[in-house]
């Protein structure tokens, strides 16, 4: 089996990104024939096969950063094809031996024997290399003999991806000292003073995907009411002898989070999602509300399961510890994954209307806006409330308008009375 | 039902239920796919009901037969009577065992929401496969599938078993009554294991192998002490002889023997056993019409992720190339499943653990010092023997050792071999210690518990570093 690596095609490259495979996975190529298009920092260029035979493995998707040296595919040569006659098997005694119980790295499997110096690493070092795609054998161990470490492998990811982003960035100066003006602005895409260009990739091109798939498969509404708060904050405030008691910062948010569910409770078209595959649509019994959470690498969204189990000191206890994971960027896979509504708390920054996108493929998504006082008219006067907006993004192709106020009229009438909150929370 | 009229959907269809097989099955069942797993006769595959436990379960029983022997050194008096071996009620318990382990796996794969299905599967074509049944046939449709049909014992075309007069390995293992006499055409690990069973039961055994010793396969300086074990067992090894012919005559089997050393001459026994290794069911499976290619001997190869040329076919187990091992059929089954969920996983360890039942035991890991010193390790080498060993004395054990093979300059193990009693299951702390790139000094400076035979491992390691305290460091 031939590996192929990716070659250094304009010099001094490091990395480059694959733009186009030109050949699947089980495709019989010829010597020389095209095989993938790379795009480096300098050249795009077109990598041809270096023997005629089929491609067995393609390692990187179309849109993946690949250092030098990496194999991106594997080619088994035409000579080296098992051959198709299953019929006859060799009948000399020495010839078959399948007793042999010799351990033999060869003989397990038909990758190309690594050089008799493997790198040293536990098998569990090796998995999170697999699942980092990293190509462990290019980590250099800072552990007793040598020996590859979990934090050489995060290290080495790290380094990696910083080196990319420093490449992308504007450190003018570097580039300068390294090359002339035009390779400097060659090296970083077109870049000049007036447009810069930075590629769309890791958490910021996760989120326009998500958000495309989001606008583009669900039909968006959104409706806007207002709420007065003046009775929220005064039994908020009347509740913070206790949560000082127990060491827990009372925020808003656990208190729309319960009137929200309770919400959700009596409209289970809310809490729901569509399944285009099978057409059905599947409400939802658990309550997970994501809170979109804005963090230096972008939004992320971090998850409360269970939500209607919990009390509001519970709740208050677990999103500061959510939020605080979050910028951290600690959060797990499973505490980002699985909500069933979102709420995006853009308040405590400003705005007062806003048009959210449902976190795909929730059925709605509830922003919260700027608390302030406004002159409000009740019984034909003039006062003064502590008012808040909320803009109810839904998914028309389930919920219609109607629908919709009644729901946000319900947490309307639950946060206006936190009375009635207090006794309708389960 | 007609052929190809309606085909069961599945995501995952598994053809052989070996260790190899049930194992993908059950893994894919946690990883969430629809599975459908084919087995024309019992789960469990040759390991189970024609390999390693039946032989186990042969080897244990000759065992305790023998040791009734030592037991007057200890002081223990049997009454008079003559000890016999009644190989009809071990047939009985043999059973026991493997119809409960039988049980576990089905239950296993029910508990997992795997679909087992009795028959015979062959590949229609790249997607689909049929299951002949008692003469019903049903087609399945497959995302992905996995060959794990193993390997049958492989006879040469000279001779022909009849399961009476001239036995495989899974007909020895179903014999009712001790053979007075014995001839096993291969010296192998499986030709080994049986003929010593036998030797202890009371058998008159005779090895007749192609290579100039026993056990070719296995570093020298580790077979020394079967054989010589052999030999006390009154086994007749004739090394360097193959076998030309074979005829039953009178109710007795003649094999004619050629040797350099004394031509030609005629071995009779009772039976005789063919164990010179297996061959790879992979001919009537319908393999070129999925498109999955085949080696010369039938092994079809595969990646690191046990995939076929063929990208969503996948084979595990006997049906690959490489030592025809269970927990090779089970890492591989294991890998292959997560590859298809989607998990990232690979068979990429040269770690692949090695034991053979022999008496004394041999087990090891890693490298050998011959294949240390060609791959260019400077090597050190350290050596601790039972005999030294405290336990070993007091359980009347005291043939073999341990040895430790270390790259000199970084002190990293290389290797780990033992031959002694219970080294299959001391070689686990070997198969450990190599996985995670352990030095000589990490075994040394580990407290081992005492008495027990795992000393030996620590001392070895002493060895190596020339200071092992119950012997002489030279
Ligand atoms: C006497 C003896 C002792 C052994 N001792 C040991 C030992 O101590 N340790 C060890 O590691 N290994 C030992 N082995 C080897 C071990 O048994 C094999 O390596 C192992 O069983 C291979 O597993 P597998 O899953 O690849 O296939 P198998 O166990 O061979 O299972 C394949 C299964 O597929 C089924 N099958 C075949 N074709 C089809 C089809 N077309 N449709 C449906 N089903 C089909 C068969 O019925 C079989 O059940 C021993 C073998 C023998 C013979």
């Amino acid at each position: 089996m031939l590996e192929f690596k990716l070659p250094d095609v304009g010099e001094g490259m490091h990395e480059g990104e694959i733009i186009q495979w030109l050949i699947k996975e089980g495709d019989a190529v010829k010597q020389d024939q095209p095989i993938v298009e790379v795009q480096t920092d300098k050249v795009n260029a077109e990598l041809t096969a270096p023997a005629a035979g089929v491609v067995r493995k393609i390692f990187f998707s179309e849109g993946d950063i690949v250092e030098v040296g990496t194999t991106i595919f594997t080619i088994q040569e035409e000579n080296d094809m098992p051959a198709t006659d299953t019929g006859i098997i060799e009948e000399e005694i020495q010839v078959v031996r399948s007793d042999d119980v010799k351990v033999n790295a060869e003989h397990i499997t038909t990758k190309p024997h690594h050089e008799a110096v493997r790198a040293l690493a536990t098998p569990f070092v090796r998995q999170m290399a697999r699942e980092m795609k990293v190509d462990i054998e290019k980590v250099k161990g800072s552990g007793p003999a040598g020996r590859i470490t979990e934090s050489d492998l995060k290290q080495f990811k790290e380094n990696n991806s910083i080196t990319r982003e420093n490449a992308n960035q504007h450190d003018d100066k570097i580039v300068q000292e390294m090359a002339p003006m035009k390779d400097a602005i060659q090296a970083k895409g077109v870049e000049n003073e007036w447009e810069e260009r930075i590629p769309l990739k890791g958490i910021r091109k996760k989120i326009a995907e998500h958000m495309v798939k989001s606008v583009s498969t669900i039909p968006h509404v959104t409706h806007v009411d207002e709420l007065e708060m003046d009775r929220l904050k005064e039994f908020k405030n009347q509740l913070k002898e206790y949560s000082d008691d127990k060491d827990i910062k009372l925020t808003f948010l656990p208190f729309f989070v319960k009137a929200i569910v309770i919400a959700l409770k009596e409209f289970k078209t809310l809490n729901a999602s569509i399944d285009e595959k099978t057409k059905e649509i599947i409400l939802k019994n658990y309550y997970h509300i994501g809170i979109a959470t804005n963090t230096k690498e972008g939004l992320i969204v971090p998850v409360i399961k269970h939500a209607d189990q919990k009390t509001i000191f519970e709740l208050a206890d677990e999103i500061r510890q959510l939020a605080a994971q979050a910028r951290e960027g600690k959060l797990s896979i499973d505490q980002i994954t699985g909500s069933t509504f979102t709420i995006s708390n853009v308040g405590p920054i400003g705005g007062m209307h806003a048009t959210p996108i449902i976190n795909y493929p929730e059925a709605a998504i509830l922003a919260l806006h700027k608390m302030e006082h406004r002159m409000v008219v009740r019984d034909l006067e003039g006062v003064i409330r502590l008012m808040m907006n909320m803009s109810l993004s839904f998914d028309h192709r389930l919920i219609d308008g109607v629908t919709a106020v009644h729901f946000t009229n319900r947490i309307k009438e639950l946060l206006e009375n936190p009375i009635r909150l207090v006794v309708e929370m389960r | 039902m007609v052929v190809g009229e309606v085909a069961v959907e599945t995501d995952v269809i598994i053809m052989g239920g070996g260790p190899g097989g049930y194992a993908a099955a059950i893994r894919l069942g946690q990883l969430g796919k629809s599975v459908v797993l084919v087995e024309k006769d019992k789960l469990g595959g040759v390991c189970l009901n024609r390999g390693c436990i039946p032989s186990k379960a042969l080897i244990h029983a000759a065992d305790q037969y023998q040791r009734l022997n030592d037991l007057g050194k200890m002081g223990i008096r049997l009454s008079q009577e003559r000890t016999t071996m009644d190989l009809g009620v071990w047939q009985e318990w043999k059973a026991g065992i493997t119809s409960q382990l039988n049980q576990g796996i089905a239950h296993l794969c029910k508990e997992n929401g795997v679909t087992v299905v009795k028959g015979q599967a062959t590949f229609l074509s790249d997607d689909r496969i049929g299951v002949e049944t008692d003469g019903d046939f049903e087609t399945y449709k497959f995302e992905q599938a996995i060959i794990a049909t193993g390997s049958r014992p492989f006879i040469p075309s000279f001779i022909k078993v009849d399961g009476e007069y001239i036995l495989d390995s899974t007909s020895s293992l179903q014999l009712q009554e001790v053979p007075s006499s014995l001839s096993i055409i291969g010296g192998g690990y499986i030709g080994i294991e049986l003929g010593m069973a036998f030797a202890k039961l009371g058998t008159k055994v005779t090895i007749i192998e192609m290579a100039n010793r026993i056990l070719p396969q296995v570093a020298e300086n580790l077979v020394k002490e079967v054989t010589r074990n052999a030999k006390k067992l009154g086994m007749n090894i004739k090394t360097s002889s193959r076998v030309e012919k074979a005829s039953v005559v009178d109710g007795q089997v003649h094999l004619h023997v050629s040797s350099e050393k004394k031509g030609t001459e005629v071995v009779v026994s009772e039976k005789t056993l063919v164990t010179i290794g297996r061959i790879p069911n992979t001919e009537e499976i319908g393999l070129n019409r999925a498109g999955v290619t085949v080696s010369e001997k039938g092994h079809i190869a595969v990646d690191i992720e046990c995939r076929t040329n063929v990208p969503h076919i996948f084979a595990i187990g006997d049906t690959t190339p490489g030592p025809a091992l269970a927990h090779r059929a089970t890492k591989q089954g294991i890998v292959a499943a997560e590859v298809i969920g989607g998990v990232p996983s690979a068979v990429d360890s040269p770690y692949v653990p090695y034991v053979i039942f022999s008496d004394p035991q041999i087990a090891g890991v890693g490298l050998s010092r011959e294949e240390a010193e060609q791959q260019g390790y400077s090597v050190k080498i350290g050596k601790f023997p039972f005999s030294a060993n405290g336990r070993a004395l007091a359980t009347n054990e005291t043939e073999g050792f341990a040895e430790v093979i270390v790259d000199a300059n970084s002190h990293i193990l290389l290797g780990m071999h033992m031959v002694g009693a219970d080294a299959s299951n001391l070689i686990g702390e070997g198969v450990l210690a190599l996985e995670l790139a352990a030095r000589v000094e990490d075994i040394a400076l580990s407290m081992h518990p005492h008495p027990t035979l795992t000393e030996g491992w620590m001392e070895a390691a002493e060895a190596v570093l020339g200071h092992a305290i119950h012997i002489v460091n030279n």
